[in-house]
C-alpha cells in the first residue's frame, strides 16, 4: 500500500511538471502554468499525506498549502492590478 | 417495595450479566476500526489518483488542441472537484481514527493531519467556486474560437491570419 502511494505521488509529480510546461508553452501565461503545476503537485501531496505521517511529510504538506495560497494571492493581485502607465503611443496631432 | 428489599431480587438477576465477558473486545473493535480506516483512506487515495490521471489526459488534450485558457480552467475545475472529494474521504478516515483510544502522540499527529486537510479542503472549495464563476462568466463568449494547435492544424482548423485551411475540392 505504501509503495503504491509513493509511486502514485511520483507519477503525479511527473505529470505536474509535464502539464505545467505544456500550459506555459500553449498559453504563454506563467500564472496558468503555475496553477496547473500546483494543482497536480497538490494531488501528489495528498497521496503522500495518506502514508504513515512523519514530521517531514507533514511539513511538506503544510508548505504546499502555504505556497498555493501565496501564489494564488500574488497572481490574483497581479491580474487585478491596473496596467502600468507607459508612454502614450498616440501620434501627435 | 423498598430499595433494600429490591437488592436480594436484583442481584441474582444482574450478577450473570455483570460477570459476562465483553460482547466486543477492545482488540476486535480496534481491528475493525483499523480496517475501516484503511478502506476509507484507500478510497480517498483512489479518487485523488483517478482525478490526477483524468486531469493529466485532459490537460494534454487541451494543450495539443490549443483550446485556450478556458479549457485549462475547466480541466482545473474538474481536477479540483476530484481532489476535494478525495480530501473528504481522507477527513472521514481521520474522524474514524478518533474512535479508538489513541496515545497522545497519535492524537498530535492526527490533529496536525486533520488541520492540514481541513485547511486544504476550505481553500480548495473557495478556488473551485471562483473557477466555476469564471467558467460561467466566459460561457457566453464565442465557443467556436478557431484553434491553432498542431492537432487543430491537422484537422484543418486554423486561427485568423494563419492561412486558410486546405481547400476541399
Amino acid at each position: 500500500m505504501e509503495q503504491l502511494l509513493q509511486t502514485g505521488a511520483l507519477l503525479c509529480t511527473a505529470a505536474a511538471l509535464v502539464c505545467g510546461a505544456l500550459a506555459l508553452l500553449v498559453t504563454r501565461k506563467f500564472a496558468m502554468a503555475l496553477a496547473v503545476l500546483l494543482d497536480l503537485l497538490l494531488a501528489a501531496g495528498l497521496l503522500r499525506l495518506a502514508l504513515p505521517p512523519t514530521p517531514q511529510r507533514l511539513l511538506t504538506a503544510a508548505s504546499l498549502v502555504v505556497v498555493r495560497r501565496l501564489a494564488g494571492v500574488g497572481l490574483r493581485d497581479r491580474s487585478t492590478a491596473p496596467p502600468p502607465a507607459g508612454p502614450s503611443t498616440r501620434p501627435p496631432a | 417495595m423498598s430499595t433494600a428489599a429490591l437488592g436480594p431480587v436484583l442481584v441474582p438477576v444482574l450478577a450473570p450479566v455483570l460477570a459476562a465477558p465483553e460482547v466486543v473486545s477492545e482488540a476486535a473493535l480496534r481491528a475493525a476500526v483499523d480496517l475501516l480506516v484503511r478502506l476509507v483512506e484507500s478510497a480517498g487515495a483512489v479518487v485523488i489518483f483517478l482525478g490526477a490521471l483524468i486531469g493529466f489526459v485532459r490537460f494534454v488534450v487541451a494543450g495539443l488542441t490549443d483550446s485556450g485558457d478556458d479549457a485549462f480552467v475547466r480541466v482545473r475545475l474538474g481536477l479540483g472537484r476530484f481532489l476535494a472529494l478525495g480530501l473528504e474521504f481522507q477527513l472521514a478516515s481521520d474522524v474514524l481514527r478518533t474512535a479508538i483510544a489513541p496515545s497522545f502522540r497519535e492524537i498530535g499527529q492526527l490533529a496536525a493531519i486533520a488541520a492540514i486537510r481541513t485547511v486544504l479542503n476550505y481553500f480548495l472549495a473557495k478556488e473551485i467556486n471562483a473557477e466555476r464563476a469564471q467558467v460561467a462568466e466566459r460561457a457566453g463568449q464565442d465557443a467556436d474560437r478557431p484553434r491553432s494547435g498542431p492537432l487543430a492544424r491537422l484537422l484543418g482548423r486554423t486561427a485568423p491570419g494563419m492561412g486558410s485551411p486546405p481547400s476541399q475540392a
